[in-house]
């Protein structure tokens, strides 16, 4: 099996469709190699969607803002067929729905409905998104309930930095987090006092564009997974992944991982993180991956677990090379292993300068002229991790939106995402991840929806219908971390994978609602489109989302 | 996906291209950039055995003065257009609604005369031939005639090029010194118009002597606000004054109904947006 550099993943590249099994049927049925390929029609019809849940929640307060309880009700849309994962889905959100705050009490409970539509399943995030929006709707809405500030109100719930790590009413330890900090931060950065003021006075002047503050205090769950939890929840696979490091004799490393990136950058970040542990020079690590020929071990790239498992196995593979070679490097210089330091790739006698690079090692084992009796004349290391507890990354997002109250227009003026992902290993990247999640999740609020006919016919079957984002409907997203190392592994990284898809759709939905309170908006149904708005606004009950597509590719059309 | 197999030719003059046109009968298709067409031969909802490109066709591209009005050749890529001096200075709207159409690159390869052929509802161009009562030039095996803008959408997708004809130029009256805007209301930058106001003012002093007014994606062509026009004649340059001018604007539309907005949802549209197109032109 071999998958190079294939695209973005999001929870498509998962699954296994039966596309996949035709074309092997195919290909073993004529004896010739076969190709499958789809339209994005097809696509859009064929391969999963995700997300679609209706929640029905209640939560239980104090006057004082002390959330006592909370009860979610699920029901999940399955689509026609299960996913690989589908059923899962809700599960994996339900864990997360009391998110960083300290619930006494909690019930879930989600029925998985069989529908005609496509199927459903892991989509970015996977079960985490549905939690977190649905609880940081809420608590906005409590916040309106007790007339309080909604941060005021979330500070009074959550979990605090000293209390960790910290047990929730789901069951799960969070490591490490500090929501205090992050939302300090994003605040200061955000000029939250100052918006606030603004959206006062636009709200006295009745202005046409009404300002609204969107708040997510979000947290998810990375590092997925421990096997024995996995085992636990009844998944079929486990949640180890695999590593090996190749000391060559010229001084290069090979390093064989089981990840396989659709994009993050994985050789990237795993060349600095061996290049650090080796004292090698980055340029000479390369990394191999997606050809079961040369990486056998090994399981998946989804659920931001990539770098907080899989690089964690390379980590280890590194440190069993620097391990194997002490012994040689002390029979090489004729000293004790007691005696020898490990620095900068050589290994010295202390207070010498007297030492051997590991290139110098690897290649005397090429050689094995005069290798120590008893031990195997190689270098090469490999190592699988299994974490005993997932990451939480965390962060506070702030989204300061305007409504065109005569249009039901939206228009996102600033947005500030502090994240605290624990340590990071490669900051652009983690950029990139931040910048695509955040648009992502705001394409969740404002724009991308699956519409069905009366007939079940999916309308939204191109890009015509089916609106996805570009650039221009960004805007220049202000980000920043603040850092709680993960205890769950070596690295300290907690994942990041899908921290921004995660966040950024409570937070424009939020904003969206602060902006139109005053016109006794309590609800507006995703994507919050102008028509949605401006009914809503207008105090309208019927807002579905017309299922019929546009007329645009005409055969009849003339001179085009 | 990939289109049907045709043939193609690249004709180098228009009586060549009308030749071509007559011979190949049905089963010929007249290519101008090529923007809405493709997509349908990819997509497979027309498999034409023959594409004639007017590509080569030298006449048909470009701007020209003609007197009191100026032509614009059919085969004008967008981004000519929006960039002229003879469009800036006698017929700004022109350029402010091509300027919204798509991308970058669609405009270099989409031209005027494609999409006024394509008559696409949604469609910033067909408008802007309205608003400003532009004459199509279409040429035939029996020669060129003329045809009023009014006359020439004639329903959805549906023009009034015959089957052996081609369209060669839009001649636009001029209007110089009119201010003008174009109001289009997207979701996403890159999206046809849910609803658009072409509109292009006349002003003395702070008084709006004259007012065109074109709707875009309100029915199955573009439509002029005839009553809308006429009521803001003599109206300050004053959002309530316009507003109020502007009460009838929707009448006689019949908005579609699509994923992006019921008609109540478009007739409401189209008056904050012809409030705003008008305030904008009269102020430009």
């Amino acid at each position: 099996m071999i998958a190079p550099d294939v695209g973005g993943g999001f929870g498509g590249k998962l699954e296994v469709t039966p596309e996949e099994f035709i074309t092997f049927a195919v290909a073993k049925k004529l004896g010739k190699p076969v190709k499958y390929t789809e339209t994005r029609s097809e696509s859009l019809q064929g391969a999963h969607h995700g997300r679609d849940q209706v929640q029905r929640l209640t939560l239980a307060a104090t006057k004082e803002g002390k959330v006592t309880a909370l009860h979610v009700d699920l029901l999940a849309n399955m689509g026609a067929y299960m996913g690989l994962v589908g059923p899962a889905i809700p599960i994996l959100g339900a864990y997360m729905y009391n998110a960083i705050y300290k619930f006494a009490a909690y019930r879930f409970e989600v029925k998985n409905i069989l529908t005609n539509m496509v199927r459903t399943d892991a989509y970015r995030g996977a079960g985490r998104p549905e939690a977190t929006f649905a609880i940081e709707r809420l608590m906005d809405d409590l916040a309106v309930e007790l007339d309080m500030d909604p941060l005021e109100l979330r500070a009074k719930n959550w979990i605090t930095a000293e209390e960790f790590p910290f047990t929730t009413v789901a069951g799960f330890e969070y490591d490490s987090g500090n929501y205090e900090a992050a939302t300090a931060r994003a605040k200061e950065l955000f000029d939250y006092d100052g918006l606030r003021a603004e959206q006062a006075e636009r709200r006295a002047r009745k202005d046409p564009v009404q300002l609204g503050i969107g708040i997510s205090t979000y947290t998810e769950q990375c590092g997925l997974a421990p096997s024995r939890i996995l085992g636990r929840l009844n998944y079929i696979a486990g949640g180890w992944e695999h590593a090996e490091v190749r000391m060559l004799p010229l001084g290069t490393v090979e390093v064989v991982v089981g990840t396989s990136p659709h994009g993050q950058g994985h050789e990237t970040a795993w060349s600095q993180i061996v290049a650090d542990k080796l004292g090698v020079a980055f340029e000479d690590v390369e990394v191999l991956h997606g050809d079961t020929q040369v990486a056998q071990r090994g399981l998946d790239t989804y659920g931001s677990r990539s770098l907080v498992v899989g690089a964690t196995a390379v980590l280890k593979a590194a440190d069993k090379v620097i391990e194997k070679a002490k012994p040689i490097a002390a029979h090489m210089l004729e000293a004790s292993e007691d005696d020898l330091e490990f620095r900068g790739g050589h290994f010295w006698v202390k207070g010498t300068d007297t030492g051997k690079s590991l290139a110098e090692i690897a290649f005397a084992a090429l050689q094995a002229h005069a290798w120590p009796e008893g031990i195997e004349p190689n270098l090469d290391s490999s190592a699988s991790f299994d974490p005993d507890v997932y990451s939480y990354p965390h962060g506070t997002h702030l989204a300061a939106i305007e409504v065109d109250t005569e249009t039901g227009a939206v228009a996102i003026r600033s947005y500030v995402a502090v994240d605290d992902i624990g340590k990071v290993v490669n900051p652009m990247i983690v950029e990139g991840q931040v910048h695509g999640g955040l648009t992502q999740g705001i394409a969740q609020a404002l724009f991308e929806e699956a519409v069905y006919d009366e007939n079940g016919t999916l309308v939204t079957g191109s890009f015509v219908d089916y609106l996805v984002p570009s650039a221009a409907d960004t805007v220049d997203y202000v980000t920043d971390r603040t850092e709680s190392p993960a205890v769950s592994n070596e690295l300290g990284a907690k994942g990041v994978g899908e921290a921004g898809t995660i966040a950024s759709t409570p937070a424009i939905v939020n904003g969206i609602l602060d902006a139109l309170r005053p016109f006794g908006v309590t609800d507006i149904e995703m994507p919050c489109t102008p028509m949605r708005v401006w009914k809503a606004i207008r105090g309208a009950e019927d807002s579905e989302t017309p299922s019929e597509a546009q007329p645009h590719f005409d055969a009849e059309g003339g001179q085009a | 996906m990939i289109p049907a197999a045709f043939d193609y030719k690249a004709p180098t003059s228009l009586d060549e291209a009308l030749q071509l046109l007559a011979d190949g009968g049905d089963d010929a298709k007249i290519i101008a950039g090529g923007q809405s067409l493709l997509p349908v031969l990819k997509l497979r909802l027309a498999a034409p055995e023959l594409l004639i490109d007017l590509a080569k066709i030298g006449s048909l591209r470009g701007v020209r003065d003609d007197g009191d009005a100026i032509i614009i050749g059919a085969m004008t890529p967008h981004f000519e257009v929006v960039g002229d001096p003879l469009v800036a200075e006698h017929a700004s709207l022109i350029a402010k609604c091509v300027a919204t159409v798509a991308d970058p690159q669609v405009r270099h390869r989409g031209t005027y005369g494609g999409a006024c052929a394509h008559a696409d509802p949604a469609s910033d161009i067909p408008a802007s031939a309205l608003v400003l009562d532009a004459e199509f030039v279409i040429a035939g095996p029996g020669g060129e005639r003329r045809v009023a803008a009014a006359d020439f959408f004639q329903d959805l997708f549906t023009t009034a090029v015959g089957a052996d004809e081609i369209l060669v130029e839009v001649r636009v009256p001029k209007y110089t010194g009119w201010g003008s805007a174009y109001e289009k209301f997207v979701r996403v930058a890159q999206q046809w118009a849910i609803a658009g106001v072409a509109a292009t003012v006349r002003t003395e002093g702070d008084t709006i002597a004259e007012a065109r007014i074109a709707l875009t994606n309100m029915g199955p062509t573009p439509i002029r606000a005839r009553a809308a026009e006429q009521a803001l004649a003599g109206v300050a340059v004053q959002p309530d004054a316009v507003a109020e001018a502007l009460s009838s604007i929707a009448d006689g539309t019949e908005p579609p109904t699509d994923i992006n907005g019921d008609p109540e949802y478009r007739r409401h549209l189209v008056s904050i947006l012809g409030r705003r197109a008008v305030l904008a032109a009269a102020r430009s």
